[in-house]
This record gives C-alpha cells, sequence and structure tokens, in this order.
C-alpha cells in the first residue's frame, strides 16, 4: 500500500518543475563541472528542444510496462518480470534526466516516467497473484482434506 | 474472403493456449478469459467479450493509444496512458476478486 500511496506524488508535474530548478543552481555556481555542459541546456530549452536527444530506454520502458499488464496471466512471472524491467529501465531514465535536465526531451522524460508507473502497478499487482497463489498452495498443503472438498463441491 | 474470415475464427477459437496456471492448479488466473474475450471481439461480439474479460477492450485501446502516442509525441499522452493503465489494473483486480466471489474460478 505504501507504494501506492508514492504514485500520486509523483503524478505531479508542479514538483518536477520544482525539482528542475535546484539541480541547475548548483550546476552553474559549481565549479567542480565543466563549462561547455553546462551551456548547451538552456540553448535548447530556448530553442524549442532542437539540440535534445530522447531519453534512451523511454520507449522500451513504456511499451514493456504495458505488455506487463496482460503478461500477469503467465503465472504472474512474465507480467513481475516484465514489470521490474520497465520498472529499472524508466527509474534509471528518470535518475539520467534529473542529473542534467537540459540534454534530453521532456517528452521522453515523461515516457520514461510513465514507464517506470506502468511497471511499478504492473509488479504490484503479479506480486499480489503470486502471494494469493503461495497461501493457496500452503493451504491445500496443510488442509489437502479440505481443498479437495473444495473442489468436488465444484465439479 | 468473406468465408474464410469465420472458418479462420472458428479454427481460433479451437486453438487457443492453455492457461499453464489452471492446467496445473485447477482454478482460473487473473487473465484467463483473455484470448476468448480476443475471439469474441474478433466475431464482433462486444458484449460477449466485455462478459468473458472486461479489460480487453481497453487493453486494445491503450495499445493502439501508446503506438499513437509514440509516433506523434502527443502533449498529454504519457498522462493518459498512466492514468489508463491504472483504471485497467484496477478493472483486472476486480474482475478477479469478483470471480472468485461468485465461484467462477472452476469452470
Amino acid at each position: 500500500m505504501s507504494e501506492e500511496q508514492e504514485n500520486p506524488q509523483e503524478n505531479n508535474p508542479i514538483d518536477l518543475n520544482k525539482s528542475e530548478n535546484p539541480v541547475e543552481i548548483p550546476s552553474t555556481s559549481g565549479p567542480v563541472t565543466p563549462p561547455p555542459f553546462q551551456q548547451p541546456p538552456p540553448f535548447g530549452q530556448f530553442q524549442g528542444g532542437m539540440g535534445q536527444q530522447n531519453l534512451p530506454n523511454s520507449t522500451i520502458s513504456l511499451v514493456l510496462g504495458i505488455l506487463a499488464l496482460p503478461a500477469c496471466c503467465f503465472y504472474g512471472i512474465f507480467g513481475l518480470i516484465f514489470g521490474i524491467i520497465a520498472w529499472v529501465l524508466g527509474g534509471g531514465d528518470v535518475k539520467k534526466y534529473q542529473s542534467n535536465p537540459g540534454l534530453y526531451t521532456e517528452s521522453s522524460y515523461k515516457n520514461a516516467k510513465a514507464g517506470k508507473i506502468c511497471g511499478m502497478i504492473a509488479t504490484i499487482l503479479s506480486l499480489l497473484f503470486i502471494g494469493f497463489v503461495i497461501l493457496i498452495v500452503v493451504g491445500a498443503i496443510t488442509h489437502p482434506d479440505a481443498y479437495d472438498q473444495f473442489f468436488k463441491g465444484f465439479r | 474472403m468473406a468465408q474464410q474470415q469465420p472458418s479462420f475464427l472458428e479454427w481460433l477459437s479451437h486453438h487457443l493456449f492453455a492457461c499453464p496456471f489452471k492446467t496445473y492448479f485447477g482454478f482460473d488466473c487473473p487473465g484467463c478469459g483473455l484470448q476468448r474475450s480476443i475471439v469474441a471481439l474478433l466475431k464482433g461480439d462486444v458484449i460477449d467479450s466485455i462478459k468473458l474479460y472486461p479489460a480487453t477492450i481497453p487493453l486494445v485501446l491503450i495499445m493502439v493509444f501508446t503506438l499513437i502516442h509514440l509516433k506523434f509525441d502527443l502533449k498529454f499522452g504519457a498522462f493518459a496512458i498512466k492514468v489508463a493503465f491504472l483504471g485497467i489494473a484496477v478493472i483486472i483486480l476486480i474482475n478477479y476478486i469478483y470471480k472468485i466471489y461468485n465461484h467462477q474460478l472452476i469452470a
């Protein structure tokens, strides 16, 4: 439940704009970072994103995140695998964008974030299903008679 | 072509993947009904499709919308995908819980 409650906070676009500014201000004041990498971001932003690249894994993470939902039906394991891959790829891209926001396009950042959240939801769903299956298997092992009666009642 | 299509659908409805989960454990998984629902949708029975698996039509729509979004880069595409994805997850969950309560798992 705690993971699901974190989602609405990440959905807010207002938080992103707030988080971008503190990243940019230290990068201009910090003497460690090289100057050629500081200047392209403002140019790219003013020119409407002409010199910006897409994030590398944003599309893959979005597609995998959506495919993870129908993939839940195979034991829940395929949904778990797809969901975790989408979560990790999307999360990595989100971090990459937040470390230097000017280099990458904002649309690919949104895609990466959507992929991350879709992967998260699919992972939670498959975990719920796997937990349900484990409960039933444990119940069948500890009370085999009740399990047999339950199934005979409907056959 | 008009004669081939129904026969292909009939062949498809008899050659679906058996759910590996159901063959081992004996009860439905949250995805059971998806293939039957897709076949019903291809036949044109929208109501049948919704009855068999309510999340099929939203799933098809979100996949088409994702392709459109990736192609044309819509402004609110990512947000719409997120909301639709959450909705579909909730539909699947409610459908499964409904199945459990109505003893439709073993059919």
